[in-house]
């Protein structure tokens, strides 16, 4: 195995990363924690004096997307500088080692670096059938999340699969598959939702865990707070244009071309707590609303069963049409009160006219010929 | 009991000679001031609650001009109007409890053998088995169980309302009171059915409106100026029966008191 025998700072010059790159990478770090600027040379400090801690990546039911988002952020310093801050000791998409001898390499770190090491988890974990929709090196993905996870001082499960589930826990799921917090119960997680994860909170993440030496103040959902403690909407460069009334009616219309709000079109923004604003992806070129398109919601919890339909408000109505909004239902509810009553109001107004003189008189035995006895028959009568 | 809701005219005191006759209409103070109040006060900010609500939903029109405000200005109003319209239930809700025997829970929920016979006997008269609507001083027990599943759908738009508000606002005290929905039941559906009740409550109100007409008409007892006076006119026989068998209801063993 590779032997590090030098410190990050010459580490980093070695991979062409200058030093203003690296306080750049601390300061964007502490940005993206909300932390003051003070904090800046704790951060580094930090960073600089970490002893390589070991990362074990394990992929389960996914499609390597988070992987990606983090590996090919065009600007090289994110994942140039977590791969010299950080032993990546087993990641089947970089790793060089294939077959038994990754797999051996993974035992030898759980078994010596026991409660040490951080499990970083991407995909979902299918539970059906004893979990043999997903195995690796003739393992499920059950057994080995819970060798992997239990053994960590913490997991961080990134993208929306490892967190509940994601697109591969879509209705009908047939899998049986669940993030790894239900998969491997009472870990320490931290969750980092989205399709795929924001490499930019991840590695903020494992900043604050060397920094701090603890994991970042966590929400309901076990995803850290700094990125998603706000709703995406109360954050958003579009947000005059929705407290204006200024939407966007369809795609390419004035008001899209001007960049309005795009709450009309569907956008999950006020649902939907993250920080794709504030951090933007691609090295924070932009996000879907910045580029035109609404937020489907990625961070939100399930997202790709309740947020769905991605171009409407809200949820179609179940038992209807995929078609029919709840409005329309509501609508036609609220019309066949109305007729209901129209008609009853027709029917009362024919009764008030036919009835016979006896029955207004004597209300006590009002009911139409052959009923029950009159209501007041059987009662006696208070003096 | 009874003598609190006995009206003027019908006290025992009075000489028998000077008591209204059993078919003399005789005015009977029913509603009181805080059911009143809470009738307009929900009244009035289902309006506005409905109107800007829809707007939060589809904002129908587009102000144009750089100063524009119009979305904000609309959610404002609707927040406050649903702190209102929340204080009104709260009001409503604790006068179940301390107001006269027609505001009570128990008028709402039928259960007693007298509130069995005239949810029947309504029902009959919607259903057009009847001539004329029996006579009730207070709620007949079927616009009473209505009312009640009107106050559990005002509870459910309350409860996903502040839900909705705390998602955005993310605060205590709303945070503990408000935020287990969410974890329930997702934030989505929770914005579908505060939606979709929107509707049911338009569905009611035309119920509502429909009914009170109806009955004011047929019964003569001016039902519809009554949520603005507080008195109805019922003929004297139904308001003493009314009152003998409230009591009765009232008296621990199901014996008349007294």
């Amino acid at each position: 195995m590779f032997q590090f025998d030098s410190d990050l700072p010459s580490a980093l010059e070695r991979r062409g990363i200058s030093r203003r790159t690296f306080l750049g990478f601390c300061a964007a770090m502490t940005a993206t924690l909300a932390l003051p600027p003070r904090f800046i040379p704790r951060v580094q400090a930090a960073l600089e004096g970490a002893d390589r801690p070991i990362l074990i990546w394990r992929e389960f039911q996914d499609c390597a997307g988070n992987t990606e988002s983090l590996l090919r952020s065009s600007h090289p310093a994110i994942a140039d500088i977590v791969l010299e801050l950080f032993s990546l000791e087993y990641h089947e998409t970089v790793m060089a080692g294939a077959g038994k001898q990754a797999e051996a390499a993974m035992e030898k770190v759980i078994q010596e670096q026991k409660g040490k090491y951080l499990a970083v988890i991407e995909g979902a974990i299918p539970m059906g059938q004893g979990g043999v929709f997903c195995t690796v090196g003739g393992r499920t993905a059950l057994d080995i999340a819970r060798q992997v996870c239990s053994n960590a001082a913490a997991t961080i499960a990134v993208g929306a699969c490892a967190w509940d589930g994601g697109l591969v826990r879509g209705a009908p799921n047939p899998t049986e598959a669940v993030g790894v917090q239900e998969a491997v119960p009472g870990i320490k997680v931290v969750n980092l939702g989205g399709c795929p994860h924001n490499a930019a909170n991840t590695v903020a993440v494992l900043v604050h865990y060397l920094t701090f030496k603890e994991l970042p103040a966590l929400d309901q959902y076990g995803r850290p707070l700094f990125a998603y403690g706000n709703i995406i909407h109360d954050q958003c460069e579009r947000r005059a244009h929705y407290d204006a009334g200024r939407f966007v009616e369809e795609w390419g219309d004035e008001g899209h071309r001007k960049g309005w709000c795009l709450y009309k079109m569907g956008c999950k923004g006020p649902q939907t707590n993250y920080n794709c604003p504030r951090v933007g992806w691609n090295d924070g070129t932009s996000w879907p609303v910045k580029s035109g398109h609404g937020c489907i919601g990625c961070a939100g919890p399930r997202f790709w069963d309740t947020m769905d339909p991605f171009y409407n408000r809200l949820p179609n109505v179940p038992g209807f049409g995929a078609d029919v909004t709840a409005g329309q239902v509501g609508l036609g509810i609220t019309a066949a009160t109305a007729l209901a009553f129209g008609a009853h109001g027709v029917a009362s107004a024919v009764r008030a006219q036919v009835r016979p003189k006896e029955a207004v008189e004597k209300p006590d035995a009002n009911k139409l010929p052959a009923e029950t006895p009159a209501i007041q028959a059987t009662e006696e009568k208070p003096e | 009991m009874a003598a609190t809701i006995r009206p003027l005219g019908l006290s025992a005191e009075q000489p028998a000679e000077d008591r209204p006759k059993r078919d003399e209409l005789v005015r009977v103070y029913v509603w009181e001031l805080p059911v009143r109040a809470v009738h307009w006060l929900i009244f009035f900010s289902m309006i506005v609650l409905s109107v800007t609500g829809y707007y939060l939903h589809n904002p129908f029109f587009i102000v144009r001009g750089q100063a524009a405000f119009t979305l904000a200005t609309m959610r404002f109003i609707h927040e406050v109007t649903a702190f209102v319209f929340s204080m009104a239930f709260v009001v409503r809700i604790y006068w179940f409890f301390v107001g006269n025997v027609y505001a009570r829970w128990k008028a709402f929920v039928p259960v007693t053998r007298r509130q069995r016979r005239g949810l029947r006997e309504m029902l009959k008269y919607y259903l057009f088995l009847r001539w004329v609507a029996p006579q009730e001083v207070g709620h007949n027990p079927l616009a009473a169980g209505m009312y009640l599943l009107v106050y559990l759908l005002f509870l459910v738009q309350i409860l996903t309302g502040f839900a909705l508000y705390e998602w955005v606002l993310g605060t205590e005290p709303l945070r503990t009171m408000f935020g287990w929905l969410p974890r329930l039941i997702n934030i989505q559906y929770l914005r579908e059915t505060h939606y979709f009740l929107m509707f049911i409550s338009f569905a009611f109100t035309i119920h509502h409106v429909y009914s009170a007409l109806l009955v004011a008409i047929e019964e003569a007892n001016g039902l519809m100026g009554s949520i603005f006076s507080g008195h109805k006119f019922v003929p004297a026989k139904v308001v003493e029966q009314d009152a003998a068998e409230i009591e009765q209801d009232a008296a621990p063993n199901g014996e008349p008191a007294k």
